[in-house]
């Protein structure tokens, strides 16, 4: 199969094969979206690297439980909600929203208006993060999980979000062609997600308080619905708009995209309440979610089969193109994802793995393996686009992508198996609860070596993302490729 | 896809439903239940907390116990919880009635805490003991054993003379838990491989000034300070074993099929919701799907 290195491969960044008034258009809406964009971008890279090494820290300090423990906030229970929470609002929201408007200023095709709207909320964004990171760190956290900040820092983020979302609408409305693609769907529903969920939560939570173990059925309502109907529809979305666009061909089937989108929406948003199986909760808010993780398999494989049948034929192009690799593997993972969450949450092996790290595996494989890389793959396709330079190291991306893809691989695998060993002691009561600790801690040491590979992997990143920012990436016509592409004449153009 | 009217109807209308189903009915069954009492309105349970112990929750909450801790004893159908000895019997959404936040945990890197007070606690001050118990009950007896080292929950730990085999302060008492949180590989071999982190930033190391605190806390070895000092719990630190002493789930609830055979209040509560709750699958049913009446059977 050769037809992979005909079109896409030789389109350089700013240019299309479609007439110069489109060109000239793209390149408008390009320019419109520059500030905000790398705005949210540069935070968000920001907030990836002190994630990062928290992670690091957290993990290590596991391991040396005296360490710094006269200082109350290095103490280990308020370091792991700083790194959850920076992850989660810190990186995942923003560089998911940065990717978002991207998006929507490009399939709306308009010009982005109003810039500033989005640059204040990127700001209030950020501080909202910070006051809720500090608040943490200074022992004010709320105590639900995904829901640490205290309701000052999230009524900053609910203010931030209203400046965000008022320039989606606002695009939305001066939008041009009738046809709503597949992307717009997910973005769409991602943005009028968020702050019924958050808005939600809070109130629920803090606002007009719900009594006893409710407070724990919201917060888990919260948190998995903020992992699909959030960061995992804006992936899904980019997903949609990355592949068929690297490799030049439309979507394989608009039914299958329908129905898996439906699907998702209708199924993800039932899920979260497996987690508390067999708690003090009516058993059949448990059960309606574990028969709700068990649907899931049907946007799964539509969505994957979709994306499968797309890509027949181009895959040798992910040798070539950074950002179908990355967005492939985050596709991929998408389907791993939902699948490991079947088997955890059925309701025997739910029993068994439920106070495990199995379930840190699975947020993990999530947030990263699914969302992150998706994110990191539409990266290498806008900022250049944005910055009208050219990634400068096809070496320093393989390296991304390789200790990304080995981290999180290593990560999943650790957890997950460690998991398992976790809860066969747990679950005998023949062995002392120390066994169920000691029997998972071999495993959580080989999870520092994916959290190293992981730092490696975004300080790389991060680096490379700033050489783009300064202007000082590749100045030239072809995209970067991570192997230099074999087709004939194509040498001529490097 | 064209026109963006379906488009928003849907997204709206998945959403709600989830939102509805998962949070907004659920409130209705079990978002408004009573304690339960029994017929002259006495022997409430539970009790909202106050003070030192609704202090030491929020010092539970901000340092982050939740992540390695559970506070949620399942079944034992369904798991060795009660085997462990981590309560007698399962965990009901009314023993969570005042608590704010709810803290039932997700993973279990340390023990559960739900009974942790309980545990503590000498045998003879039981608040709610199970006189009609059978004495050959397996849980019962097991239960029992795990209590019989605590001797005292005096804070003073001169008064605790206990029968630790490990010496040092009874197994789970205050002075148990002070000692614990500031060296926590210091008690005993069970917790010689804990990696539970050290919180020496809830005491205080200071000077010793004319006679020695009576809260001070009794180190020994490498953990203990230097002649001439002492080491003392900050008000944090006392709140927060306030609070784990407060943990306590072993009053029997009507909902509840005990695994340890325990009576049941008698008398059915008057609150409408506890009714409620009683009914088959509302909550925390037992496997059986048996009513709360059927777990009485050797009461009175």
């Amino acid at each position: 199969m050769t037809p992979a290195t005909d079109i896409p491969l030789k389109q350089p960044a700013v240019s299309a094969t479609a007439g110069e008034a489109e060109q000239l258009e793209r390149a408008l809406i390009d320019a419109s979206t520059r500030v905000p964009v790398l705005m949210f971008y540069a935070s968000a890279m920001v907030w990836l690297l002190i994630g990062t090494l928290l992670a690091g820290f957290v993990s290590f300090k596991l391991h040396a439980p005296d360490w710094l423990s006269d200082v109350s906030f290095l103490t280990w229970g308020r370091m792991r909600p700083v790194h959850m929470n920076v992850m989660v609002y810190g990186w995942a929201s923003m560089v998911g929203m940065g990717t978002a408007i991207w998006l929507m200023a490009r399939l709306c095709r308009t010009t982005l208006r109003h810039p500033l709207l989005l640059v204040t909320g990127a700001w209030f964004w950020n501080i909202g993060v910070l006051v809720g990171v500090t608040a943490i760190l200074m022992g004010y956290s709320t105590g639900y999980q995904w829901l640490e900040f205290p309701p000052y820092a999230a009524a900053i983020l609910v203010i931030a979000y209203a400046l965000i979302i008022s320039w989606a609408i606002l695009m939305f409305r001066f939008r041009r062609g009738e046809q709503i693609y597949i992307t717009q769907w997910y973005l769409l529903g991602a943005f009028l997600w968020f702050p019924w969920l958050y808005t939600a939560a809070q109130a629920m939570l803090f606002v007009v308080p719900v009594q006893g173990v409710m407070q724990a059925a919201v917060s888990w309502w919260y948190a998995n619905n903020l992992l699909f109907l959030w960061l995992g529809a804006i992936a899904l979305g980019t997903a949609y708009y990355m592949i068929p666009k690297v490799i030049g061909r439309p979507v394989y089937s608009y039914h299958l995209a329908t129905i898996g989108f439906w699907t998702y929406a209708l199924f993800s948003s039932w899920t979260g309440m497996q987690r508390l199986v067999d708690g003090p909760f009516p058993a059949w808010m448990i059960t309606a979610s574990i028969a709700a993780t068990i649907l899931t398999i049907i946007p799964v494989t539509t969505v994957g089969l979709n994306h499968h049948m797309t890509m027949q034929g181009y895959f040798p192009v992910m040798r070539y193109s950074p950002t179908l690799r990355f967005t492939v593997f985050g596709a991929m993972a998408y389907t791993v994802f939902s699948l490991v969450g079947v088997l955890i949450s059925l309701r025997s092996t739910a029993r068994y793995l439920n106070f495990t790290e199995a379930s840190v595996a699975y947020s993990h494989l999530g947030l990263y393996a699914f969302f992150t890389m998706v994110m990191f793959g539409s990266m290498y396709y806008i900022v250049p686009r944005l910055v009208g330079r050219e990634w400068r190291y096809a070496t320093l991306i393989k390296l991304h992508f390789w200790a990304s893809a080995y981290g999180v691989g290593l990560m999943s695998l650790m957890l997950l198996v460690g998991g398992l060993a976790q809860g066969a002691s747990q679950n005998d009561s023949t062995l002392p609860f120390i066994e169920s600790i000691q029997s998972v801690l071999p495993y959580l040491r080989g999870l520092m070596i994916a959290a190293l590979l992981l730092t490696v992997s975004h300080f790389i990143f991060a680096f490379h993302f700033g050489l783009m920012l300064f202007g000082l990436g590749r100045t030239s016509t072809v995209p970067t490729f991570l192997n230099p592409v074999e087709a004939e004449g194509s040498e001529t153009h490097l | 896809m064209k026109g963006l009217l379906p488009l928003f109807l849907g997204v709206f209308g998945t959403f709600a439903f989830s939102w509805v189903g998962l949070t907004v009915i659920p409130n209705l069954q079990i978002g408004a239940l009573n304690p339960q009492m029994d017929e002259e309105g006495t022997d409430i349970y539970p009790m909202p907390q106050s003070g030192m112990v609704a202090h030491g929750r929020s010092v539970y909450a901000a340092n982050g116990c939740i992540y390695c801790h559970s506070q949620q004893v399942r079944p034992d159908y369904a798991s060795s919880d009660i085997e462990r000895k981590w309560g007698d019997r399962r965990s009901a959404p009314r023993d969570y009635l005042f608590d704010r936040p709810v803290l039932l945990g997700r993973e279990r890197m340390g023990p559960d805490l739900a009974n942790i007070g309980k545990r503590g606690m000498p045998h003879e001050e039981q608040p709610s003991p199970a006189p009609s118990a059978p004495a050959g009950s397996p849980a019962q007896a097991g239960a029992a054993a795990a209590q019989s080292p605590a001797a005292s929950a005096n804070p003073s730990p001169a008064a605790s003379a206990s029968p630790n085999p490990n010496g040092g302060p009874a197994i789970y008492s205050e002075a148990w838990h002070h000692k614990h949180l500031y060296a926590p590989r210091s008690m005993s071999p069970d917790t010689r491989d804990s990696n539970m982190p050290a919180y020496q930033f809830l005491y205080e190391k200071r000077r010793i000034t004319g006679e020695r605190s009576a809260d001070a806390l009794q180190l020994t070895g490498a953990d203990a300070p230097s002649a001439g000092w002492e080491v003392v719990p900050t008000y944090d630190a006392k709140c927060l074993v306030a609070y784990l002493m407060s943990q306590d789930q072993s009053h029997s609830l009507k909902e509840v099929k005990s695994a340890g055979g325990a009576a049941p209040a008698a008398g059915s509560a008057p609150s409408p919701a506890a009714s409620a709750a009683a009914q088959p699958g509302a909550a925390a049913a037992s496997p059986a799907g048996s009513p709360a009446a059927a777990a009485s059977p050797k009461s009175k």
